[in-house]
């Protein structure tokens, strides 16, 4: 257990550090899209934090950071869940 | 790679919905008979490090960007049964929660990147069986990550040139091309990251490796 807390902390501080680093040029479908004027219209639902942010906070490099750490937790304990849920009668 | 709403038709969601909620079935069913107890921690980590890592995108040529999608890196991991559920709740949860990638379109994302992603496992098991050597194992693992990458935008490529948004420019004719063109290269992103993963956990922890070990025991 003690090296997975070691690892969690790790990849957060990782993704802290890396996370002003990250590339915001379009990727390769969006790229795709612009070649062909294809546009993005509004999504049918918006999700609670657009784009990776959290719109109350204004800075954005720790608005995208809080939301990353947010969804990074959320990722963990669903994923855990569905380990415990997939493991149940095993040994 | 994660395909907005917008951009597909609704026969095609529907579609991709379908077989995708066939594979998972299939990996659930799976993933149930083969897993021990102590695997929960495991999968936990390493799905939320795939979430972390496809924040963080990279620049390749003509100001475009990729950035790893981590299929083949948790097929490795976590074998391929747990790697599909794994990368479909990672995708789930960016749909629910950040709007990367629709909620129609969800079945075509998951089939695209976690199904395929999964079953890169596959190769892997392939290129790199006995006799086995570390050369021989990383390389597999480096084609097999970047084949993913490809075939997931061949995938994507095909259901947005079926869909009216992009009929008008040409269809599948023009998105095959520029989607595997930009892909080929952002796959080679995926390849040196997922074999730079693997290498760094192979060093520090081989226990950890479980695809591994499933890959080992499925051989006999």
């Amino acid at each position: 257990m003690k090296e997975y807390l070691k690892a969690i902390v790790i990849i957060i501080i990782c993704l802290a550090v890396l996370l002003p680093l990250a590339s915001t040029e379009p990727d390769g479908l969006e790229k795709v899209a612009e070649t062909f004027n294809v546009e993005e219209h509004e999504p049918a639902w918006g999700g609670l934090m657009p784009d990776y942010t959290i719109p109350s906070i204004s800075n954005s490099y720790l608005s995208t950071l809080l939301a990353g750490i947010l969804g990074f937790l959320i990722v963990l304990g669903i994923a855990f869940v569905l380990g415990k849920t997939i493991t149940k009668r095993n040994s | 790679m994660h395909i907005p709403d917008s951009f597909l038709s609704p026969t095609i969601c529907i579609l991709m919905y379908i077989v995708s909620a066939i594979f998972l079935f299939w990996s659930w069913r799976k993933a149930k008979a083969t897993y021990p107890k102590s695997f929960a921690p495991l999968l936990a980590v390493s799905s939320a490090l795939i979430f972390a890592a496809q924040m963080i995108n990279f620049p390749i040529i003509g100001g475009t960007s990729g950035h790893l999608v981590g299929g083949t890196f948790l097929a490795i991991v976590l074998g391929p049964y747990a790697a599909i559920l794994s990368m479909t709740i990672v995708l789930g949860m960016q749909a629910l929660f950040f709007a990367d990638g629709g909620i129609f379109t969800f079945g075509a994302n998951v089939f695209n990147m976690a199904i395929i992603g999964g079953l890169s496992f596959f190769l892997v098991k392939y290129l790199g069986k006995e006799p086995k050597s570390g050369g021989r194992f990383f390389s597999s693992i480096f084609i097999a990550s970047w084949l993913s990458i490809v075939l997931g935008a061949l995938a994507c490529a095909l259901q947005i040139g079926f869909s009216p948004m992009f009929a008008e420019s040409g269809g599948i004719m023009v998105t095959v091309p520029a989607m595997l063109f930009w892909h080929v290269i952002i796959g080679l992103g995926e390849a040196v990251i997922t074999t730079g993963l693997v290498s760094q956990m192979y060093r520090l922890q081989p226990a950890i490796l479980n695809g591994l070990t499933i890959l080992r025991g499925e051989k006999r």
